[in-house]
Parts: structure tokens; sequence; C-alpha cells
């Protein structure tokens, strides 16, 4: 069981010193939820479980710890979030040490809750069911029904450039087709595009959990936060929300693994992730490149060479 | 007094407040998503829902809100306040736990030194319908935090839904004067006690159990235990948990301007965010998350009382639900217990360095 | 209900650099309206927010005394957006004033003892009001000895440089004034402020003692203060915060449970000692 295998790594790893500090999942307070654990205590490491909520993406978490020696628990996309980051020079050689997770996909803990009538008291995942209990129902759903959008469409669920695989690799398969959400809003008229950008972001609230959430956005001052220079307001204008959102998606643009992080971390759930597919599908798509596959290719944007094209420069 | 109103009606009536009043109610604004909002048609008020994302508190203190406008003449400035509140309002809708809060914002805002003017004008022009809560939800602690999913406090008129209508109770004097409203009819003896029979249930099922008591006297020794190195790690610092709280009242003020012609706005911030508290030289007094986390924490829990004589926490349950990394304040509240602090420290201790 | 976060109108009367590095600037401004001024009353150690109306809105303790009737001076720092364009300000020009906010200094405290002010570079202002409020002829029986300890890391980095000739005349005032780095042309004490309150080791008995500077000359002063056994409750200091409401609303600079802008921001080491250490 993979639980089982993270548990017995973490020990080994924060007993021979090889790290000084585990970030994995621990058990969630709500049903349907994992919180993230860590672990300095190699008897503690029974602290550390691993099943279909384990919807965050450890790797920001990174920043935080800079000092120490960490061994982290990824899953594909968060894998390629760190290699992303190395690139970046986040961190020391030798500093991290990455205990992949061939991935099963997420589920959608609110796309559950609201499959059902009342609240969710108690959840359980059993094969390819989950079996959810509230006031008056017990039922078991199929836990492929629920799956994170980002999550149905991953290309890279299992984990590359780790230090170990903790589980057997699982088949590649996409459940639906790639870039997807990217796909659906290219068909819309620009006119449809901008009402589907207007309504999401109208109702977002500037807590900037998205940007929090996400592992690339590490920036010590993020530009909405300067105020010399000032570049937008911190009101709730529409101009400077919007603003807001497309300078975060460009700002990925290529360094983005697609995981959904921000989408997941939204209090009043507005869509992100079809922001920076696009983006993703885009680079793809004139560059062959994506993120954190290749370990030592910086992301198209942030290098240049001089046979690069400048004819659409006018 | 306790009336009745037939929810076919519901329309009718709240055509009849917005001709006197600008009517604030929850909105749903996505499917699970909702928000406390100036009402333009009657079909936008959804009383259906769970409890907005958003609190009420921003009918009285919204998220961002001009102050005054300013408009430069020759060498001198016009300027003019915004503080006035042109029409009296109604908040329909509000869940006790909000309306305990209220009273908390009351305590910052109406203090006895400086008076707010924004907030107290159009609290002042404010009359609470209230709206009790049936279902309480798991993660609903009002009773552990002098509240409950029926209290009246704060309402000026209090609903309860019996599915076809709603009981109406009239509670203050800004409540009886809707006494002779149209809509309103009386309730008989078996609606009322169907009423009883619900909240006597919703009783039960708030959380009384979370240890709020004593708990600004057992934190006064803990600013600089070990608990808090362990207490932020997982927070990544977002503004989720105090933006959607009904008692977080920190503002920010900024100067939006073109030119010569601009307005004064304050706008929700965050103890959470590094830039609150950083200052120009880029000194930070609260330089990471373990400061931060501690002052929200504290604040809530033992400056708060140290000032007003209760905890600025009111049991609502939102920074649980919404937390992007499951951080529950619950869980925090019973480590202050001294038995778990020593726990904490043990471990701490053991693992330092 | 009057309204605290609504600004009055001042006028740009002067404004003067204070330093060669020209980071510091003193503005004197006037009031636009005539009852402003009459309702206007402060002690020293009080500060104001000033409004660059399109800049903002920032704190800044109050330079002048209230005994220098009809206007108000503040000295700032050129550091962020505000104060970079009230450097900026021409002469004549509006601003927004605030105030008078905070505690400011326990005046009658004070009366009929000793004090002992201790400055170091741009914490200087409200220093500067206090000695000069008690200067005021009608106003220098109240405290017996003023004693006054000033350094700058340069001469040119000292403030008020005329008013200091002035205060070296006179035998109602002991002003030690000192640099961490002499030029050529100053003939006066060179050393760092802990170093020189130690030579000058002036006596704690019924003396107030007031310290306003940067974190490390505190820290180090401080220690020197208890040697010369001047107890905590007797020793008070201005705390600076990032403010914004200036009224103990905004929150931000809340320590533990007092706010700076409404509770202080003056304090005594003594009810330092029991906030937590979040400044």
């Amino acid at each position: 069981m993979i639980q089982e295998k993270i548990r017995e790594k973490a020990r080994e790893l924060l007993s021979n010193k090889t790290v000084d500090l585990i970030i994995g999942f621990g058990e969630g307070s709500l049903p349907l939820r994992t919180t993230p654990r860590f672990i300095r205590d190699p008897e503690k490491v029974n602290r550390l479980i691993w099943n279909s909520f384990c919807e965050n993406n450890l790797a920001t978490y990174l920043h935080k710890f800079s000092k120490l020696k960490v061994g982290i628990v990824v899953k594909g996309c968060d894998a390629r979030s760190i290699t992303a980051l190395s690139l970046e020079k986040r961190f020391k050689p030798d500093q991290l040490f990455l205990m992949g997770v061939p991935c099963q996909r997420m589920v959608d803990r609110r796309k559950v809750g609201r499959a059902v009538k009342g609240e969710i008291l108690q959840a359980r995942e059993e094969n390819d069911l989950i079996h959810v209990k509230g006031d008056g129902f017990e039922i078991a759903l199929e836990r492929e029904d629920f799956l994170y959008p980002s999550c149905q469409a991953c290309m890279h669920r299992n984990p590359i450039h780790v230090n170990v695989t903790l589980g057997d690799p699982v088949e590649e398969s996409p459940l639906i087709e790639s870039y997807h959400e990217a796909k659906r809003f290219e068909q819309m008229s620009p006119e449809e595009r901008w009402n589907f950008f207007e309504r999401e972001t109208s109702r977002c609230i500037r807590c900037y959990a998205c940007r929090e959430a996400c592992p690339m956005c590490y920036c010590t001052e993020c530009f909405v936060d300067s105020s010399n220079p000032k570049w937008i307001e911190k009101g709730l204008s529409p101009s400077d929300i919007q603003f807001y959102h497309i300078v975060r998606a460009y700002h990925q643009t290529g360094r983005c693994s697609g995981c959904g992080a921000c989408e997941r971390a939204c209090p009043m759930e507005i869509r992100l992730t079809y922001l920076t597919q696009k983006l993703n599908r885009d680079v793809k798509e004139l560059f062959n490149y994506e993120t954190g596959i290749e370990p030592d290719i910086p992301p198209p944007l942030s290098t240049y060479e001089i046979e690069d094209k400048q004819d659409f420069i006018k | 007094m306790t009336l009745k109103l037939d929810k076919k009606d519901l329309k009718a009536f709240l055509e009849t407040l917005m001709e006197e009043y600008d009517l604030f109610a929850p909105v749903k604004l996505a499917e699970g998503v909702s928000i406390y909002k100036k009402i333009d048609s009657p079909d936008e008020v959804d009383l259906s829902t769970e409890n907005p994302q958003k609190p009420a508190k921003e009918v009285f203190f919204p998220q961002s809100e001009t102050m005054f406008r300013y408009e430069k003449a020759g060498k001198r400035y016009q300027m003019t306040s915004t503080e006035g509140v042109e029409r009296e309002r109604v908040i329909l809708g509000a869940r006790p736990c909000d309306i305990q809060a209220f009273s908390l914002m009351d305590d910052v805002f109406l203090g006895k030194e400086y008076k707010d003017v924004y907030y107290g004008n159009k609290r002042k022009a404010t009359t609470i319908i209230g709206l009790a809560c049936p279902h309480p939800l798991s993660t609903c602690f009002c009773s552990s935090a002098g509240g409950g999913p029926f209290l009246r406090k704060g309402s000026d008129l209090f609903l309860i839904d019996l599915g076809e209508m709603f009981i109406v109770e009239l509670l203050t004097e800004k409540g009886m004067a809707f006494q002779k409203n149209k809509f309103f009819r009386e309730a008989n003896t078996k609606e009322i006690s169907l009423a009883k029979g619900i909240e006597e249930k919703a009783s039960t099922k708030a959380d009384a159990s979370v240890p709020i008591g004593g708990i600004d006297r057992r934190s006064d020794l803990m600013m600089e235990n070990p608990f808090w190195d362990r207490m932020h790690e997982k927070c990544i610092g977002c503004g989720v948990c105090t933006f959607l709280c009904p008692t977080c009242h920190c503002f920010d003020i900024v100067d939006e301007a073109i030119t010569d012609k601009g307005q004064r706005v304050r706008n929700w911030d965050s103890c959470l965010f590094p830039l609150y508290s950083q200052e120009t030289s880029g000194h930070n007094p609260r330089p990471t998350g373990r400061e931060r986390t501690r002052q929200r924490l504290m604040h809530k829990f033992n400056y708060f009382p140290k000032n007003f004589g209760r905890v600025a926490c009111v049991g609502c349950g939102r920074c649980i639900l919404y937390c992007p990394v499951n951080f529950d304040i619950r869980q925090a509240i019973k480590l202050t217990s001294p038995k778990e602090i020593k726990k904490v420290k043990d471990e701490v201790d053991l693992t330092r360095q | 209900m009057k309204n605290p976060y609504f600004p009055i109108p001042m006028r740009v009367k002067r404004t003067s650099v204070e330093t060669t590095d020209q980071m510091l600037r003193t503005i004197e401004l006037s009031f636009l309206n005539e009852e402003d001024k009459r309702a206007f009353h402060f002690i020293p150690g009080q500060f104001c927010e000033l409004s660059v109306l399109g800049k903002g809105e920032a704190p800044f303790g109050i330079a002048s005394s209230p005994t220098e009737n009809g206007s108000l001076k503040f000295t700032i720092n050129k550091a962020g957006v505000v104060t970079t364009a009230l450097h900026h300000i021409e002469e004549g020009a509006e601003v927004g004033l605030r105030g008078p906010l905070g505690n400011g200094y326990p005046i009658t405290l004070f009366e009929g003892k000793n004090i002992l002010v201790i400055g170091g570079g741009f914490a200087f202002t409200t220093l500067r009001s206090l000695i000069a409020f008690f200067l005021q002829p009608q106003n220098r029986n109240k405290v017996k000895d003023i004693t006054v300890i000033y350094g700058a890391r340069m001469p040119g980095l000292l403030l008020y440089k005329e008013e200091l000739k002035e205060w070296e005349k006179r035998d109602d005032i002991k002003l030690v004034v000192t640099v961490d780095w002499g030029d050529k042309d100053w003939n006066g004490k060179v050393g760092l402020v802990p170093n020189v309150l130690e030579e000058v080791a002036p006596s704690s008995e019924n003396t107030y003692a007031v310290i306003c500077g940067p974190p490390i000359m505190i820290k180090f002063t401080f220690p020197k203060l208890m040697a010369l056994q001047f107890p905590n409750e007797r020793i008070y200091t201005s705390l600076e915060k990032r403010m914004k409401c200036g009224i103990g609303k905004c929150g931000r600079c809340n320590i533990g449970h007092l706010y700076v802008c409404k509770d202080g921001p003056v304090f005594s080491y003594d009810q330092l000692e029991k906030l937590p250490k979040d400044y």
C-alpha cells in the first residue's frame, strides 16, 4: 500500500538524517479532506496518509523551509513544479528528496458534496468507490465521476525527476481530451470568452489564495502589492481584478504544471485553470515545451536565442 | 410578537420593502457560492442557500469603500465626504452568527474614543431581519462562542423557515414598525410549536464543546510558546480566513487618483499578508508566518477580550470550510489547553534545530 | 458624528532641507481655517496624519512645540510614496491633516522632576517638541534640570542645527551633541550615544529619561540606563509603527491588546515589557 511505503521511506529519511523535515499529507479535520503535515520525528511518520483527497501542491511550502533539507511527497504535477522551480535556482543541489507517488487522480471534494442532499459527515474511500454518510443518507459514489478536471486531463501522473517512486507506475491515459478547458475556451467567440472571464473574475475577493497556493508564485513582492510603482489599485473594481488574473496567468507561461492548486484554493470557486491551460497549450504548440519535463531546459519565455524569430514584431 | 409570512408572498413583500429601503440579502453567484449584495430585483434574493461565503459585515463595512472624493480647484482642494447614507436599509436573511458579529464590530467601530462614521451611519440606518439556522453544519460552533443557531439578539425581526412559510418574530422597536405590514399574518399555535421543534433540534446540533471559555487567560502566557512554531507551518498566508471572517475588521487606506481628481478608499486588509505590517524602511515586526498566524489567533482570543471582554469569534466555521489547506481554528483552540500545550512543547523541543 | 477620517486643509508655509544628504526636510504648515486652528490643541509627542491627495496619507510626529503658535512643523524622512511627495511639495500648496493623534509624552508626570532626553538620528523630531516646550519661559520652571544627549552619524545629518546652537548658549539646559564620525569642521564630541551617555552619567535620581532613536541605538543605550539605575517605569520611548487610520480601528499598529496609534506612540519600558515584541 502506498501509504505504508510513504511512511517507511519517511522514517528512513528522518532516521538516517538524509532530511530534516518531511512534508506530506495527514488526516484532515473534515470529511473528503487531507491537510499538509510536517514531520520531523521518525516516530511520528504514521501521521502521513495517502488517498484521493491529497489535492494540495505541497511544493508551495518549499519556499518556507528554504534552509532545511526536505523530503516531500509529490504527485506527477507537483514533481514537475519542483523541476521548474529548480530551473529557477530555488534550491541547493541535494537539498530536496522527492518521494514520488504515481497519482490515482484526485477527487473534487466540492463536487462530491453537491452530489448529495445534506452535509457529508463521514467519507471513506474503498477501491473505486467513495462511501459518504450524513444525516439520513449513506451512499457509495463512483470515484471516477468526481475527479478534478485538471486530473482527468492529466498526461503526467507518474512523477519524473524524483529520488524515489513509491508504488507502481500508472498508465498515462487521459480520461478526457488534453487541454480540454483551453480548447473549449478557444472555441468561444471573443465576446463569449470575455463574458466568461468577466463573470468568473467578478466573484474575486482578492484574498490571493490562488497566488499563495501556487508553488510558482514566490516573488518577495507581488506586482499587485507594489506601491512604487503602483500597477493596480487594491479595491474591487473589475478592471483591477481582471488585470490581476491576467497577469497572474501570464507569469505562469511555461512554468505552470497544470496542477490546479489555484482553482482548488479559491473560496469563491472561480475557474482559473482554463487560462493557464491555454497558455500551456500555446507553449506546447509554439515551442514544443512542457513544464517540468526537461530538467535543463528553461521555459521558452525565460530565455532567448539570437536566431529567434522576430518577424512578429511590427 | 409572532407572525407569519407565506413564501408565495415573499416576492411581493420584498417589492414593498424595496420601495422604502435599500435591501441587502443573499444572492447566489454560482453553484454553491453566494454573498450579501444590494438587491435590484426580488428575484435575486436566495434564502435557500447555506450561509453565504462572504459574511454580512459587508453591508456595514464594504470590502472596498470610498471615504471621500476630492478635486483640485486652483491651489485648493474640494473634498466631499461619502459618509452619508441616503436611504434606510434592510439586511434580510443574516444568520445569528453574523448578527452576533455585528455587536463585536460595534465595539471596534463605535468605541468610546473615536466613532467610525462610515460604519456607524450604515449601522444606524439598518433594520436587521435575521434568519434562523435550522441545519447548523458540523463546522458550526456558534454555541461554543456565546451564540446559537436561533440566537435572536441583534435582530429586529427574526425569520424561521417552516417550508411553506416563515415564522416572523418582531423583536425590537424597529421590528414592531412592521406590525401592520399587509403580508404578515398572525401565526397559529400549531405553526409556533412547529418552529419551537425546529429550534430545539437545531440547538443540539451546533457544536458547544469547543473550549473557548477561559481562552483569554490561558493564552496570556502563550506569546513565546513553541506552539506557534508548529501552528503556522501549513498556513500559506492567503487572506481567506480573515476576509471571510465576520469579525475581522482590519483595513488599508489608499488614494486612487487620476491627476487632480480622485478618492480616498478603504479596503479590507489581512494580518496574514506580509505587507500588512511591513514598514517603509523594510523592517517587518511580524516577519514570518509564525508571528502573523499568532496575530490572527491572539487578536481573536486574547487581545480582543482584553479590550472588549469577549472573544472575536462567533463560531461561523467559514475559516474552517474555506481554508485551502484545512487549517482548523477549533483544533488551534483545543491545543491551548495546558495539557495539549505541554505535548506540543515537548514535541517541538525534541525536534528543534 | 464627526468624521475622524476627514482631513482638515493646511497650507505649506515653508519648507527647508535639514540634512546634507537631502533626505530630511522640515515643512511648516499653517491652518487654512480659523476654526480648525482654534480647535487644535496638542502636547509634545503626539502625531498627525498628513495627506498629499492622490498619493495617500502617512503619520508624522509633530516637531514643533505647542508654544509655537499658529503653525505646525514636521520633519520628514524621504522613504516611501507619501514622504517623497511631501519632499517635492511647494510652498503655498495645500495638504490634508488629521490630528493630533496619540497620547504624547506624560508632561504632567515630568513636572518637578529632572528630564534626560536621549535622541538619535531623525527620531529627534518629537523630542525637539518636548525640549522646546519646556524651554519656553512660562514652562521652564515646571521641570528641574534638562539634559539632552543627541547623536547623528555625521555632523551634516544633525537636525535643527541653528536651534542646537541657541540651546548650547543657554545655561538652563545641558546639551551634549555627538556624531559617530566627525569631519574637518566638527569640533564637537565624537562617539556613539550609549558611550556618551555613560560618560555624561546623569543621575537617575528624581529623573525621567525619554529616548528615541534607531532600534540599534536603543538596544545599546538601554543597558546603560539600567546601569545608571533608571527604573523601567521612568524610561519613556515613542514607537514607530506602520499606521493607517491613526484611531485604533484598522489594526496594523496593534501590539498585543494595545494600538500604537491610540494607546501610544509613547510608552514606558515598564509597559513595553508586558507586551509582545511585535515592534
